[in-house]
């Protein structure tokens, strides 16, 4: 079923486009800003086609400096290529090679895009790389880049990537746990969220239910965030009463119910769903 | 002390409540004194609750929007006059406000905002306040009150957040649970819970409630 979609609308004309146009808008290599709504039109829309998928994977390689009068993020076809790849599901397996590469690219936004969508493609082949950025700690990996608000690594995106591949090996436990007292608390909290879906231990379970309570609304947006990825059924109540609007509690909740195995109803989350509509 | 006397206290009381908002320098002011002025769900109070829509602060928002719901229906006409002259997002939470009370004289503006309005959790409550709606008491004014509510959320039903796809079969369910005399309707409402609940739907969480309400309304 395709649904109807009053959103996408293209923001230059107003007029919704469709699959053809935006492959058609991929391949126009001297309008990045075309280029960058189609990147995010075919992640937004689940895309299978394999011709996006090939141009999607060429985009990761186009390099464009900041352009500062124009107010466009570095390399960011790039980026939004990467972050639409990481949603296209089992089709998109092929882009991991070129997705592991560029976990070593200079550009520390492109290393936090691949990060994340390696994640959602369960990647295992970018455990080892992913590893080898991360081991030098939080002193090194984890220390403030001279200049920036920004951390040596994307460490938040990198530890939630772990988490989401799933292999719970000895030697991703043990880095992630370098971080898990990581001054910066979304760090933390990815850590946290890393090692609950990896061991099962409530123990990081409970971290993250205190984190709901912390006194920055982006902390407990994050916590919820991480919450309901890892589907830790016991956080259906802390979510409902978080402090933060329903939409992230609902999205948070609904985490809950899809990592669950079960396809019995669940009622108590569904009558949680309910109140927060 | 005469009830004229209550009356006068209870004024009072309001006017220190609306005084404290806005006195309010913090957010978290504005959080606490909202929530104290909509505690009262005092008519009085409402003038100030509208204003706090705008104000850009969500969390005062929602506890304005939870304020306006208690005071109900003496607020409708003001609710239904502040659409036209206030900024988009206080007319979303104008929106939810309308969605909760359930008054009827809000549904003209519930059925556009499901259609048309570009956020989804705008779009999500007024499915749910589609469901709410009190109807009319009388037969003929019930009976196109009840089409035009499941004919909104039948439409919405296809909608691209599933957010909003959940919200109508909450609010389909609400409005199946009431007697709906024209049985063509109820088919249809049936027809459009079981594609929901089936496998054409992507996301799990709006199969299993619209499972749930076929379950509830003892269709399946």
């Amino acid at each position: 079923m395709r649904k109807t979609e009053p959103d996408y609308r293209d923001n230059s004309e107003g007029k919704a486009i469709n699959e053809q146009e935006a492959i058609r808008r991929m391949q126009l290599s001297d309008d990045p800003s075309a280029q960058y709504y189609a990147a995010w039109w075919l992640g937004r829309n689940r895309s299978q086609n394999p011709e996006a998928i090939q141009l999607l994977r060429h985009a990761l390689h186009q390099r464009r400096p900041k352009d500062l009068s124009a107010e466009v993020e570095e390399n960011a076809v790039a980026r939004n290529a990467a972050r639409a790849l990481g949603k296209l599901g089992q089709v998109a397996k092929e882009s991991i090679p070129d997705l592991v590469e560029i976990l070593h690219d200079d550009d520390y936004g492109l290393r936090e895009a691949a990060s994340r969508s390696l994640g959602q493609l369960q990647a295992t082949a970018a455990i080892i790389p992913i590893l080898q950025r991360l081991s030098s700690g939080p002193g090194i990996a984890g220390a403030r880049e001279p200049g920036t608000p920004r951390l040596k690594e994307p460490c938040d995106a990198m530890l939630e990537a772990l988490g989401d591949i799933g292999q719970a090996s000895t030697d991703v436990i043990s880095i992630i746990k370098l971080y898990v007292n990581h001054e910066r608390t979304v760090v933390h909290s990815s850590a946290c969220r890393a090692l609950l879906q990896l061991t099962g231990d409530a123990n990081w379970g409970e971290e993250l239910v205190r984190l709901l309570k912390h006194d920055q609304l982006q902390v407990r947006r994050a916590a919820l965030m991480d919450l309901g990825a890892t589907g830790w059924r016991q956080a259906l109540e802390a979510i409902s009463e978080t402090l933060a609007e329903n939409s992230l509690k609902l999205i948070a909740i609904k985490g809950l119910s899809e990592k669950s195995k079960s396809e019995e109803i669940d009622i108590p989350l569904l009558d949680a769903m309910d109140s927060l509509l | 002390m005469d009830s004229q006397e209550l009356l006068t206290i209870q004024n009072l009381e309001i006017q220190s409540l609306v005084a404290a908002v806005h006195a309010a320098k913090t957010a978290d002011d504005l959080l606490t004194t909202t929530e104290n002025l909509a505690a009262s769900a005092h008519p009085d109070g409402a003038q100030c609750l509208l204003e706090i829509l705008g104000f850009n602060n969500p969390g005062a928002a929602v506890a304005a929007v939870d304020g306006l719901v208690a005071i109900g229906q003496p607020v409708v006409v003001k609710l239904l006059e502040s659409l036209d002259n206030s900024n988009y997002t206080a007319r979303s939470w104008a929106v939810r406000a309308l969605a909760g009370i359930g008054d009827p004289r809000g549904l003209s503006v519930l059925e556009h905002a499901l259609a048309q309005d570009i956020g989804p959790s705008v779009r999500r409550a007024a499915a749910c306040g589609l469901g709410n709606l009190i109807l009319s008491t009388e037969t003929e004014l019930e009976l196109s009150q009840c089409k035009r509510c499941l004919t909104a959320l039948i439409n919405a039903s296809r909608d691209s957040e599933w957010v909003v796809r959940y919200a109508v079969t909450v609010g389909l369910e609400k409005r199946l649970k009431q007697d709906v005399s024209n049985k063509d309707w109820v088919i249809r409402s049936q027809n459009v819970l079981c594609a929901l609940a089936g496998e054409e739907e992507d996301e799990k969480i709006v199969r299993q409630r619209a499972r749930l309400a076929l379950m509830r309304l003892d269709f399946s």
